[in-house]
């Protein structure tokens, strides 16, 4: 098993702070699917620096508040 | 991850991995048959590749437009960073598959000067880089990407 990249991410928490906005909703906004962005939430898959862009500007936050080093 | 929740390009690659494992199975049988009747390795015989890519493109056709009535706009959508970059390293990877019984039967040839057994390697191979491809697929759509 590959190992996951070492990037934590706070999506679910922000997602839940957006009135419980959903992956589908969103993987919508982002312009990938729901699978991905369950990959991303899970920290399987790091996401190019665009996505990581677009996902911090549906939240209205800076990439830093969504993602980080760990 | 159940059936709904898997990703279109996930059971397109399920799909196909089945139908080319069974073209390949059905092919070899056959072959394998008539070289067991001649006594020696099967010349490459047309009929046998024509009747294996009409077997794919019928079944292949069938399976993905009920997969793809199933699934909706995320049939039509296009692929995303995540699916771009599984397709790209299933489609590298599955070069060394085509690249390792391609150089075997490159040796053998060389050793035995056998062409049909040539030939036979190397569409196996074929087939086996295609199967791998999805597989790999599979296996990278399941780790995450």
């Amino acid at each position: 098993m590959a190992k996951p990249p070492p990037i934590g991410n706070r999506i679910r928490e922000l997602r839940e702070q957006h009135g419980n906005m959903s992956q589908a909703a969103l993987a919508e906004a982002i312009g990938v699917t729901r699978q991905t962005v369950i990959a991303i939430e899970l920290g399987k898959y790091s996401p190019s620096l665009e996505s990581a862009f677009r996902i911090s500007r549906v939240f209205g936050v800076g990439v830093e508040d969504v993602f980080s080093w760990e | 991850m159940n059936l709904i929740d898997m990703p279109f390009r996930e059971k397109t690659a399920w799909a196909m991995s089945v139908i080319l494992t069974l073209g390949a199975f059905y092919y070899f049988e056959d072959v394998v048959s008539v070289s067991r009747a001649l006594g020696h390795t099967a010349p490459p015989i047309v009929a046998f590749v024509i009747a294996y890519v009409v077997f794919i493109a019928v079944t292949s056709a069938i399976v993905m437009s009920i997969l793809g009535g199933t699934a909706g706009k995320e049939a039509d959508a296009p692929a995303d960073e995540r699916e771009r970059r599984i397709m790209d390293k299933a489609g590298n990877w599955s070069g060394y598959v085509l690249a390792a019984p391609a150089i075997g039967a490159l040796f053998h040839y060389a050793n035995y000067g056998d062409g049909n057994m040539l030939f036979h390697i190397v569409f196996l191979g074929l087939m086996l880089s295609q199967i791998a491809e999805y597989v790999f697929q599979i296996i990278l759509y399941r780790r995450g990407g």
